[in-house]
Protein backbone atom coordinates (compact mmCIF):
# COMPACT_ATOMS: atom_id res chain seq x y z
CA UNK A 1 0.00 0.00 0.00
CA UNK A 2 1.13 3.70 -1.12
CA UNK A 3 1.10 4.44 2.65
CA UNK A 4 3.21 2.44 4.17
CA UNK A 5 6.54 4.48 3.03
CA UNK A 6 5.49 7.49 5.41
CA UNK A 7 4.51 5.47 8.56
CA UNK A 8 7.71 4.47 9.00
CA UNK A 9 9.54 6.04 11.73
CA UNK A 10 12.61 7.64 9.18
CA UNK A 11 12.92 11.18 9.58
CA UNK A 12 11.12 13.78 6.89
CA UNK A 13 13.52 16.23 5.65
CA UNK A 14 11.96 18.71 6.93
CA UNK A 15 13.03 17.22 10.29
CA UNK A 16 16.75 17.86 9.50
CA UNK A 17 19.05 20.01 11.19
CA UNK A 18 19.81 22.41 8.51
CA UNK A 19 18.41 25.58 6.96
CA UNK A 20 19.48 29.11 8.53
CA UNK A 21 19.06 29.74 12.71
CA UNK A 22 18.36 26.16 12.72
CA UNK A 23 19.40 26.20 16.58
CA UNK A 24 16.19 28.18 17.58
CA UNK A 25 14.11 27.98 14.10
CA UNK A 26 12.82 24.29 14.01
CA UNK A 27 10.87 24.66 11.27
CA UNK A 28 8.69 26.15 8.02
CA UNK A 29 5.24 25.89 7.36
CA UNK A 30 3.39 27.66 4.02
CA UNK A 31 0.14 26.69 3.60
CA UNK A 32 -2.44 27.66 0.67
CA UNK A 33 -5.79 27.38 1.18
CA UNK A 34 -8.15 26.73 -2.81
CA UNK A 35 -11.18 25.64 -4.06
CA UNK A 36 -12.51 24.52 -6.94
CA UNK A 37 -15.06 27.04 -9.00
CA UNK A 38 -17.71 24.38 -9.95
CA UNK A 39 -18.20 22.60 -7.27
CA UNK A 40 -19.64 23.43 -3.68
CA UNK A 41 -17.43 24.04 -0.34
CA UNK A 42 -16.89 21.04 1.71
CA UNK A 43 -19.27 22.40 4.17
CA UNK A 44 -22.12 22.14 1.66
CA UNK A 45 -21.06 19.53 -1.19
CA UNK A 46 -22.37 16.61 -1.50
CA UNK A 47 -20.35 13.20 -1.39
CA UNK A 48 -20.53 12.53 -5.01
CA UNK A 49 -19.03 16.62 -5.39
CA UNK A 50 -16.34 15.09 -3.03
CA UNK A 51 -15.28 12.58 -4.77
CA UNK A 52 -15.13 14.31 -8.04
CA UNK A 53 -13.01 17.31 -6.57
CA UNK A 54 -10.67 14.45 -5.39
CA UNK A 55 -10.31 12.73 -8.72
CA UNK A 56 -9.34 16.08 -10.77
CA UNK A 57 -7.45 17.10 -7.90
CA UNK A 58 -5.22 13.90 -8.28
CA UNK A 59 -5.25 13.30 -11.53
CA UNK A 60 -3.55 16.38 -12.26
CA UNK A 61 -0.83 15.90 -9.40
CA UNK A 62 -0.48 12.36 -10.41
CA UNK A 63 -0.15 13.31 -13.79
CA UNK A 64 1.76 16.59 -14.22
CA UNK A 65 3.59 16.36 -10.86
CA UNK A 66 6.81 15.18 -12.78
CA UNK A 67 6.78 18.37 -14.47
CA UNK A 68 7.89 19.93 -10.87
CA UNK A 69 10.13 16.88 -9.96
CA UNK A 70 8.11 15.63 -7.58
CA UNK A 71 6.60 12.03 -7.44
CA UNK A 72 3.46 12.30 -5.18
CA UNK A 73 1.12 9.32 -3.71
CA UNK A 74 -2.41 9.06 -3.29
CA UNK A 75 -3.71 8.16 0.10
CA UNK A 76 -6.87 7.72 0.14
CA UNK A 77 -8.31 8.54 3.92
CA UNK A 78 -11.15 6.13 4.52
CA UNK A 79 -8.76 3.44 3.24
CA UNK A 80 -6.29 3.81 6.25
CA UNK A 81 -6.22 1.90 9.68
CA UNK A 82 -6.78 4.65 12.98
CA UNK A 83 -3.35 4.00 13.82
CA UNK A 84 -2.31 4.74 10.25
CA UNK A 85 -4.33 8.29 10.06
CA UNK A 86 -2.95 9.45 13.37
CA UNK A 87 0.54 8.72 12.52
CA UNK A 88 0.20 10.71 9.74
CA UNK A 89 -0.71 13.52 11.91
CA UNK A 90 1.23 13.22 14.44
CA UNK A 91 4.27 13.39 11.36
CA UNK A 92 2.32 16.76 10.26
CA UNK A 93 1.43 15.29 6.98
CA UNK A 94 -2.67 15.76 7.47
CA UNK A 95 -4.79 17.69 10.03
CA UNK A 96 -6.79 15.71 13.05
CA UNK A 97 -9.62 18.08 10.97
CA UNK A 98 -8.82 15.78 7.65
CA UNK A 99 -9.73 12.61 9.21
CA UNK A 100 -12.85 13.64 11.13
CA UNK A 101 -14.36 15.04 7.95
CA UNK A 102 -17.47 13.17 6.71
CA UNK A 103 -16.79 13.46 3.37
CA UNK A 104 -14.51 11.68 1.25
CA UNK A 105 -10.71 12.71 1.32
CA UNK A 106 -7.17 12.51 0.56
CA UNK A 107 -3.82 13.18 0.91
CA UNK A 108 -1.36 13.22 -1.98
CA UNK A 109 2.50 13.40 -0.37
CA UNK A 110 5.51 14.02 -2.43
CA UNK A 111 8.18 10.94 -1.30
CA UNK A 112 10.50 13.79 0.50
CA UNK A 113 7.66 14.59 2.46
CA UNK A 114 8.06 18.22 2.43
CA UNK A 115 4.60 18.49 0.34
CA UNK A 116 1.22 17.44 1.69
CA UNK A 117 -1.91 18.52 -0.43
CA UNK A 118 -4.66 17.77 1.54
CA UNK A 119 -7.76 17.52 -0.05
CA UNK A 120 -11.40 18.16 0.75
CA UNK A 121 -10.55 19.26 4.16
CA UNK A 122 -11.89 22.45 5.14
CA UNK A 123 -11.32 23.79 1.47
CA UNK A 124 -11.32 21.35 -1.62
CA UNK A 125 -7.74 22.16 -1.33
CA UNK A 126 -4.82 22.54 1.37
CA UNK A 127 -1.22 22.90 -0.22
CA UNK A 128 1.19 22.46 2.37
CA UNK A 129 5.15 22.72 1.70
CA UNK A 130 7.51 22.53 4.99
CA UNK A 131 10.77 22.88 5.08
CA UNK A 132 13.70 22.46 7.73
CA UNK A 133 14.82 25.66 9.60
CA UNK A 134 14.19 29.21 9.04
CA UNK A 135 13.22 28.92 5.59
CA UNK A 136 9.67 31.16 4.69
CA UNK A 137 10.90 31.94 0.83
CA UNK A 138 11.66 28.91 0.22
CA UNK A 139 9.00 27.24 1.30
CA UNK A 140 6.69 29.49 -0.60
CA UNK A 141 8.75 28.94 -3.43
CA UNK A 142 7.98 25.37 -3.69
CA UNK A 143 3.91 25.64 -2.56
CA UNK A 144 3.77 28.57 -5.12
CA UNK A 145 5.47 26.71 -7.91
CA UNK A 146 2.84 24.02 -7.01
CA UNK A 147 0.20 25.98 -7.37
CA UNK A 148 0.81 27.34 -10.71
CA UNK A 149 1.12 24.10 -11.95
CA UNK A 150 -2.40 23.50 -10.81
CA UNK A 151 -4.07 26.41 -11.46
CA UNK A 152 -3.44 25.69 -15.01
CA UNK A 153 -5.33 22.75 -14.77
CA UNK A 154 -7.89 23.68 -12.72
CA UNK A 155 -10.35 26.24 -12.38
CA UNK A 156 -9.94 27.78 -9.30
CA UNK A 157 -12.36 29.95 -7.14
CA UNK A 158 -11.58 33.53 -7.42
CA UNK A 159 -13.06 36.52 -6.91
CA UNK A 160 -12.23 40.20 -8.45
CA UNK A 161 -12.23 42.06 -5.16
CA UNK A 162 -11.73 39.69 -2.51
CA UNK A 163 -9.16 36.71 -4.14
CA UNK A 164 -8.71 33.17 -3.52
CA UNK A 165 -12.17 32.40 -1.79
CA UNK A 166 -12.25 30.09 1.17
CA UNK A 167 -14.78 28.59 3.32
CA UNK A 168 -13.66 30.32 6.05
CA UNK A 169 -13.33 34.34 6.03
CA UNK A 170 -9.90 34.61 8.28
CA UNK A 171 -8.71 32.89 5.28
CA UNK A 172 -10.17 34.50 2.36
CA UNK A 173 -7.81 36.66 0.16
CA UNK A 174 -4.16 34.91 -0.40
CA UNK A 175 -5.24 31.49 1.35
CA UNK A 176 -1.80 31.75 3.13
CA UNK A 177 -0.67 30.71 6.62
CA UNK A 178 2.96 30.71 6.69
CA UNK A 179 4.25 29.61 10.06
CA UNK A 180 7.53 29.61 11.77
CA UNK A 181 8.03 26.53 15.14
CA UNK A 182 10.64 28.37 17.15
CA UNK A 183 12.19 27.43 20.78
CA UNK A 184 12.14 29.23 22.90
CA UNK A 185 13.61 28.44 25.85
CA UNK A 186 15.67 31.36 27.41
CA UNK A 187 12.28 33.76 26.38
CA UNK A 188 10.28 31.41 28.51
CA UNK A 189 12.45 30.83 31.71
CA UNK A 190 12.89 34.83 31.76
CA UNK A 191 9.24 35.43 31.39
CA UNK A 192 9.83 37.81 28.52
CA UNK A 193 7.73 35.89 26.02
CA UNK A 194 4.24 36.78 28.02
CA UNK A 195 4.97 40.04 26.67
CA UNK A 196 6.09 39.25 23.65
CA UNK A 197 2.87 37.78 22.19
CA UNK A 198 0.82 40.31 23.14
CA UNK A 199 3.05 42.93 21.03
CA UNK A 200 3.19 40.51 17.87
CA UNK A 201 -1.22 40.16 18.01
CA UNK A 202 -1.33 43.65 17.33
CA UNK A 203 0.54 43.75 14.19
CA UNK A 204 -1.22 41.05 12.15
CA UNK A 205 0.55 37.79 13.28
CA UNK A 206 -0.07 35.39 16.43
CA UNK A 207 2.40 33.56 18.82
CA UNK A 208 0.71 30.21 20.04
CA UNK A 209 2.70 27.91 22.50
CA UNK A 210 1.83 24.37 21.84
CA UNK A 211 -1.15 24.07 23.90
CA UNK A 212 -3.12 26.29 21.99
CA UNK A 213 -3.94 29.64 23.12
CA UNK A 214 -1.51 31.81 25.77
CA UNK A 215 1.93 31.44 27.23
CA UNK A 216 2.17 27.80 28.38
CA UNK A 217 3.67 25.83 25.44
CA UNK A 218 5.12 22.47 25.89
CA UNK A 219 8.92 21.94 25.35
CA UNK A 220 9.33 25.67 25.25
CA UNK A 221 8.15 25.69 21.45
CA UNK A 222 6.09 28.15 19.64
CA UNK A 223 4.40 28.79 16.69
CA UNK A 224 4.83 32.30 14.78
CA UNK A 225 1.95 33.03 12.05
CA UNK A 226 0.57 35.29 9.95
CA UNK A 227 -2.68 36.50 11.09
CA UNK A 228 -4.39 38.35 8.01
CA UNK A 229 -4.54 37.25 4.24
CA UNK A 230 -6.07 40.34 2.70
CA UNK A 231 -5.04 43.40 2.11
CA UNK A 232 -1.29 42.77 1.59
CA UNK A 233 0.61 40.16 -0.97
CA UNK A 234 2.22 37.29 -0.11
CA UNK A 235 5.43 38.75 -0.81
CA UNK A 236 4.28 42.05 2.17
CA UNK A 237 3.29 38.84 4.64
CA UNK A 238 6.31 36.38 4.04
CA UNK A 239 8.36 40.07 4.84
CA UNK A 240 6.77 41.44 7.35
CA UNK A 241 6.79 37.41 9.52
CA UNK A 242 10.57 37.22 8.41
CA UNK A 243 11.70 40.30 9.78
CA UNK A 244 9.43 39.80 12.96
CA UNK A 245 10.54 36.05 13.52
CA UNK A 246 14.09 37.26 13.06
CA UNK A 247 13.73 39.93 15.90
CA UNK A 248 12.38 37.19 18.33
CA UNK A 249 15.49 34.94 17.19
CA UNK A 250 17.60 37.38 18.36
CA UNK A 251 15.85 38.53 21.71
CA UNK A 252 15.92 34.75 22.40
CA UNK A 253 19.77 35.02 21.61
CA UNK A 254 20.18 37.79 24.32
CA UNK A 255 18.08 36.21 26.49
CA UNK A 256 20.45 32.93 26.46
CA UNK A 257 23.45 35.18 26.81
CA UNK A 258 21.47 36.76 30.02
CA UNK A 259 21.08 33.25 31.39
CA UNK A 260 24.55 31.58 30.98
CA UNK A 261 26.52 34.52 31.83
CA UNK A 262 23.78 35.10 35.46
CA UNK A 263 23.38 31.64 36.73
CA UNK A 264 25.24 29.51 34.75
CA UNK A 265 25.68 26.44 37.51
CA UNK A 266 22.29 26.55 37.63
CA UNK A 267 21.36 26.27 34.06
CA UNK A 268 24.17 23.43 33.62
CA UNK A 269 22.89 21.43 36.26
CA UNK A 270 19.22 21.56 34.74
CA UNK A 271 20.93 20.84 31.27
CA UNK A 272 22.38 17.77 32.58
CA UNK A 273 19.69 16.59 34.53
CA UNK A 274 17.35 16.61 32.02
CA UNK A 275 19.81 14.42 29.75
CA UNK A 276 19.75 12.21 32.54
CA UNK A 277 16.16 11.73 32.37
CA UNK A 278 16.06 10.85 28.86
CA UNK A 279 18.56 8.54 29.00
CA UNK A 280 17.43 6.39 32.15
CA UNK A 281 14.30 6.98 33.54
CA UNK A 282 11.82 4.00 32.92
CA UNK A 283 8.62 6.10 32.70
CA UNK A 284 8.04 8.95 30.70
CA UNK A 285 5.42 11.56 30.05
CA UNK A 286 4.78 13.32 27.38
CA UNK A 287 5.02 16.67 29.51
CA UNK A 288 8.28 15.80 31.09
CA UNK A 289 10.23 14.39 28.11
CA UNK A 290 8.99 17.76 26.17
CA UNK A 291 10.71 19.49 28.92
CA UNK A 292 13.96 17.58 28.99
CA UNK A 293 14.36 17.87 25.35
CA UNK A 294 14.01 21.50 25.56
CA UNK A 295 16.73 21.75 28.27
CA UNK A 296 18.82 19.22 26.33
CA UNK A 297 18.43 21.05 22.87
CA UNK A 298 19.65 24.10 24.56
CA UNK A 299 22.19 22.07 26.22
CA UNK A 300 23.66 21.52 22.37
CA UNK A 301 23.02 24.92 21.29
CA UNK A 302 25.64 26.51 24.29
CA UNK A 303 27.74 23.94 23.46
CA UNK A 304 27.61 22.18 26.98
CA UNK A 305 26.74 18.73 25.66
CA UNK A 306 28.72 17.58 22.60
CA UNK A 307 28.18 14.38 21.85
CA UNK A 308 24.00 14.13 21.18
CA UNK A 309 22.69 14.70 17.79
CA UNK A 310 20.28 17.57 17.36
CA UNK A 311 18.11 15.74 14.47
CA UNK A 312 17.65 12.49 16.57
CA UNK A 313 15.89 15.18 19.12
CA UNK A 314 13.76 16.50 16.42
CA UNK A 315 12.89 12.47 15.47
CA UNK A 316 12.10 12.26 18.96
CA UNK A 317 9.73 14.98 19.21
CA UNK A 318 7.59 13.13 16.64
CA UNK A 319 7.98 9.66 17.65
CA UNK A 320 7.17 9.50 21.37
CA UNK A 321 3.92 10.06 20.43
CA UNK A 322 0.94 7.64 21.32
CA UNK A 323 0.51 6.49 17.99
CA UNK A 324 4.15 6.11 16.91
CA UNK A 325 5.06 4.53 20.52
CA UNK A 326 2.03 2.04 19.88
CA UNK A 327 3.35 1.18 15.86
CA UNK A 328 7.09 0.98 17.59
CA UNK A 329 5.32 -1.34 20.33
CA UNK A 330 3.29 -3.16 17.44
CA UNK A 331 0.66 -3.28 20.17
CA UNK A 332 -2.17 -0.94 21.41
CA UNK A 333 -1.30 0.83 24.87
CA UNK A 334 -2.42 2.05 27.77
CA UNK A 335 -1.18 5.68 29.08
CA UNK A 336 1.32 4.38 31.37
CA UNK A 337 2.19 1.54 29.53
CA UNK A 338 3.11 4.51 26.76
CA UNK A 339 5.45 6.11 29.34
CA UNK A 340 7.02 3.34 29.80
CA UNK A 341 7.93 2.64 26.04
CA UNK A 342 8.42 5.91 25.48
CA UNK A 343 10.98 5.90 28.19
CA UNK A 344 12.54 2.86 26.36
CA UNK A 345 12.87 5.05 23.10
CA UNK A 346 14.51 7.56 24.37
CA UNK A 347 17.34 5.51 25.76
CA UNK A 348 17.16 3.14 22.44
CA UNK A 349 17.80 6.28 20.54
CA UNK A 350 19.87 8.54 22.26
CA UNK A 351 22.55 5.72 23.89
CA UNK A 352 23.12 4.41 20.26
CA UNK A 353 25.11 7.98 19.88
CA UNK A 354 27.65 7.31 22.63
CA UNK A 355 25.82 8.18 25.95
CA UNK A 356 25.82 5.29 28.14
CA UNK A 357 22.72 4.66 30.44
CA UNK A 358 24.18 2.24 33.08
CA UNK A 359 21.58 0.29 34.44
CA UNK A 360 19.84 -2.64 32.95
CA UNK A 361 17.27 -2.26 30.30
CA UNK A 362 14.22 -3.74 32.02
CA UNK A 363 12.50 -4.29 28.73
CA UNK B 1 -19.34 11.28 36.06
CA UNK B 2 -16.78 8.59 34.63
CA UNK B 3 -14.18 9.59 31.96
CA UNK B 4 -15.57 9.39 28.23
CA UNK B 5 -12.36 8.25 28.03
CA UNK B 6 -10.88 5.41 29.92
CA UNK B 7 -13.84 4.67 31.51
CA UNK B 8 -12.53 4.02 34.85
CA UNK B 9 -11.49 7.22 36.57
CA UNK B 10 -13.97 9.78 37.62
CA UNK B 11 -14.03 12.79 35.21
CA UNK B 12 -12.67 16.23 36.74
CA UNK B 13 -12.26 18.20 33.43
CA UNK B 14 -14.69 19.30 30.45
CA UNK B 15 -12.62 19.44 27.11
CA UNK B 16 -14.23 21.57 24.61
CA UNK B 17 -12.98 20.95 20.99
CA UNK B 18 -14.35 22.41 17.74
CA UNK B 19 -14.82 19.78 15.36
CA UNK B 20 -16.87 20.52 12.01
CA UNK B 21 -18.06 24.11 13.40
CA UNK B 22 -19.81 22.35 16.35
CA UNK B 23 -18.47 22.37 19.99
CA UNK B 24 -17.98 18.81 21.06
CA UNK B 25 -17.55 18.31 25.13
CA UNK B 26 -15.97 15.45 26.41
CA UNK B 27 -15.56 14.80 29.95
CA UNK B 28 -12.08 13.42 31.15
CA UNK B 29 -10.29 12.58 34.45
CA UNK B 30 -7.15 14.48 34.56
CA UNK B 31 -4.77 11.50 33.27
CA UNK B 32 -6.81 11.12 30.01
CA UNK B 33 -6.95 14.80 29.83
CA UNK B 34 -3.02 15.27 29.82
CA UNK B 35 -2.89 12.40 26.96
CA UNK B 36 -5.22 14.40 24.79
CA UNK B 37 -3.09 17.46 24.71
CA UNK B 38 -1.76 16.97 21.55
CA UNK B 39 1.51 18.02 20.38
CA UNK B 40 0.44 18.50 16.87
CA UNK B 41 0.81 22.25 16.78
CA UNK B 42 1.62 22.26 12.83
CA UNK B 43 -2.22 22.76 11.52
CA UNK B 44 -3.83 25.78 12.84
CA UNK B 45 -7.01 25.32 15.08
CA UNK B 46 -9.31 28.00 13.91
CA UNK B 47 -7.42 30.71 16.33
CA UNK B 48 -11.07 31.93 17.69
CA UNK B 49 -14.01 29.84 17.89
CA UNK B 50 -15.23 32.40 14.55
CA UNK B 51 -18.81 32.22 14.86
CA UNK B 52 -18.76 33.18 18.51
CA UNK B 53 -16.95 36.06 17.07
CA UNK B 54 -19.37 36.32 14.13
CA UNK B 55 -22.41 36.30 16.52
CA UNK B 56 -21.15 38.74 18.66
CA UNK B 57 -20.99 41.28 16.31
CA UNK B 58 -24.01 40.56 14.19
CA UNK B 59 -25.98 40.18 17.78
CA UNK B 60 -29.30 41.28 15.71
CA UNK B 61 -28.64 39.67 12.29
CA UNK B 62 -32.09 37.52 12.80
CA UNK B 63 -33.61 41.31 13.37
CA UNK B 64 -31.97 43.00 10.73
CA UNK B 65 -33.78 40.83 8.13
CA UNK B 66 -36.19 43.39 6.43
CA UNK B 67 -39.41 41.75 7.80
CA UNK B 68 -41.78 43.51 5.53
CA UNK B 69 -40.18 42.00 2.28
CA UNK B 70 -39.77 38.50 3.70
CA UNK B 71 -36.30 38.88 2.09
CA UNK B 72 -33.45 36.69 4.11
CA UNK B 73 -30.49 36.71 2.12
CA UNK B 74 -29.91 32.81 0.44
CA UNK B 75 -27.51 31.74 -1.59
CA UNK B 76 -28.78 30.49 -4.54
CA UNK B 77 -26.08 28.37 -5.42
CA UNK B 78 -25.60 26.39 -2.25
CA UNK B 79 -28.63 27.85 -0.10
CA UNK B 80 -26.85 29.15 2.76
CA UNK B 81 -28.45 31.37 4.59
CA UNK B 82 -26.53 34.50 5.88
CA UNK B 83 -27.87 33.70 9.58
CA UNK B 84 -26.30 29.53 8.81
CA UNK B 85 -23.03 31.32 7.80
CA UNK B 86 -23.11 33.31 10.39
CA UNK B 87 -23.65 30.26 12.83
CA UNK B 88 -21.30 28.02 11.61
CA UNK B 89 -18.71 30.52 10.45
CA UNK B 90 -17.80 29.46 6.85
CA UNK B 91 -19.26 29.97 3.33
CA UNK B 92 -20.69 26.88 1.24
CA UNK B 93 -19.42 27.92 -1.80
CA UNK B 94 -17.70 30.47 -4.11
CA UNK B 95 -21.44 32.56 -4.67
CA UNK B 96 -21.94 32.57 -0.84
CA UNK B 97 -19.47 35.94 -1.52
CA UNK B 98 -21.97 37.54 -3.54
CA UNK B 99 -25.14 36.66 -1.99
CA UNK B 100 -23.76 38.25 1.49
CA UNK B 101 -21.90 40.88 -0.17
CA UNK B 102 -23.56 43.53 1.60
CA UNK B 103 -22.52 42.51 4.80
CA UNK B 104 -19.09 41.08 3.67
CA UNK B 105 -17.09 44.16 3.87
CA UNK B 106 -17.37 44.60 7.79
CA UNK B 107 -16.56 40.88 8.86
CA UNK B 108 -13.46 40.99 6.35
CA UNK B 109 -12.34 44.53 8.04
CA UNK B 110 -12.72 42.86 11.26
CA UNK B 111 -11.21 40.04 10.95
CA UNK B 112 -8.02 41.48 8.80
CA UNK B 113 -7.60 44.66 10.41
CA UNK B 114 -9.63 46.85 7.65
CA UNK B 115 -8.60 45.40 4.80
CA UNK B 116 -11.11 44.01 2.36
CA UNK B 117 -9.50 44.05 -0.74
CA UNK B 118 -6.76 41.08 -2.16
CA UNK B 119 -3.50 42.76 -3.56
CA UNK B 120 -1.68 39.17 -3.72
CA UNK B 121 -1.41 36.43 -6.28
CA UNK B 122 -4.24 36.53 -9.56
CA UNK B 123 -4.41 33.06 -11.05
CA UNK B 124 -3.20 33.18 -14.76
CA UNK B 125 -6.39 32.95 -16.97
CA UNK B 126 -8.01 35.43 -14.20
CA UNK B 127 -4.93 37.82 -14.80
CA UNK B 128 -6.15 38.49 -18.01
CA UNK B 129 -9.47 38.70 -17.95
CA UNK B 130 -8.79 41.04 -15.30
CA UNK B 131 -6.49 43.54 -17.42
CA UNK B 132 -9.55 43.30 -20.43
CA UNK B 133 -11.95 44.75 -17.74
CA UNK B 134 -9.60 47.42 -16.12
CA UNK B 135 -9.07 48.42 -20.01
CA UNK B 136 -12.39 48.33 -20.72
CA UNK B 137 -13.61 50.25 -17.93
CA UNK B 138 -11.01 52.96 -18.73
CA UNK B 139 -12.13 53.32 -22.54
CA UNK B 140 -15.49 53.83 -20.95
CA UNK B 141 -14.73 56.67 -19.48
CA UNK B 142 -12.50 57.90 -22.46
CA UNK B 143 -15.85 57.57 -24.52
CA UNK B 144 -17.81 59.71 -22.02
CA UNK B 145 -15.45 62.79 -22.68
CA UNK B 146 -15.36 62.24 -26.08
CA UNK B 147 -19.37 62.46 -25.98
CA UNK B 148 -19.25 65.43 -23.54
CA UNK B 149 -16.32 66.94 -25.93
CA UNK B 150 -19.35 66.58 -28.64
CA UNK B 151 -16.49 64.24 -30.66
CA UNK B 152 -18.51 61.63 -31.75
CA UNK B 153 -16.14 59.98 -34.25
CA UNK B 154 -13.77 59.51 -31.64
CA UNK B 155 -16.53 58.08 -28.99
CA UNK B 156 -17.80 55.57 -32.26
CA UNK B 157 -14.15 54.49 -32.28
CA UNK B 158 -13.79 54.39 -28.97
CA UNK B 159 -17.19 52.18 -28.64
CA UNK B 160 -15.95 49.29 -31.22
CA UNK B 161 -12.74 48.89 -28.98
CA UNK B 162 -14.77 48.25 -26.14
CA UNK B 163 -16.79 45.91 -28.86
CA UNK B 164 -13.85 43.69 -29.04
CA UNK B 165 -12.70 43.54 -25.44
CA UNK B 166 -16.23 42.81 -24.14
CA UNK B 167 -15.87 39.47 -27.64
CA UNK B 168 -12.74 38.43 -26.24
CA UNK B 169 -13.91 38.38 -23.00
CA UNK B 170 -16.90 36.31 -23.44
CA UNK B 171 -14.48 34.06 -25.18
CA UNK B 172 -11.99 34.17 -22.43
CA UNK B 173 -14.68 33.57 -19.46
CA UNK B 174 -16.09 30.64 -21.61
CA UNK B 175 -12.92 28.80 -21.84
CA UNK B 176 -11.92 29.21 -18.57
CA UNK B 177 -14.97 27.75 -17.25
Amino acid sequence: MAVERFLQPHASSWMANDGENVDIAMSTRIRLARNLNNFKFPYAFTEDEALKVDKEISAVLLDKGNELDYTFSHISIEELAELQKEILVEKHLISPYLINSHHSGSVLLSDNEELSIMVNEEDHLRIQSLQSGFQLQQAYKIANELDSLLEKNLSYAFHEKHGYLTSCPTNVGTGMRASVMLHLPALTMSHQIQRIIPAISRLGMVVRGIYGEGSEALGNVYQISNQLTLGKSEYEILQDLENMTEQIIQQERKAREAIALNSPIVLEDRIYRSLGTLTHSRLLTTEEAATCLSDVRLGIDLKMIQDVDMSILNELMIFMQPAFLQQYADKPLQPKERDFARAKLFRERLNKNGINSEGEDLA
Amino acid sequence: MICDQCGERSASVIVKQQQQGQIVERNLCHICAAENHSINIAFEQDPLAIHQLLSNWFPNAQASINPVRKEIATCPSCGFTFSKFLRIGKFGCASCYDAFSPQLNEIFKRFHNGNIEHTGKIPASYGTTLKIKKEIEELRKQMQISIQGEHFEEAARLRDEVKVLSAKLEGGIQDGS
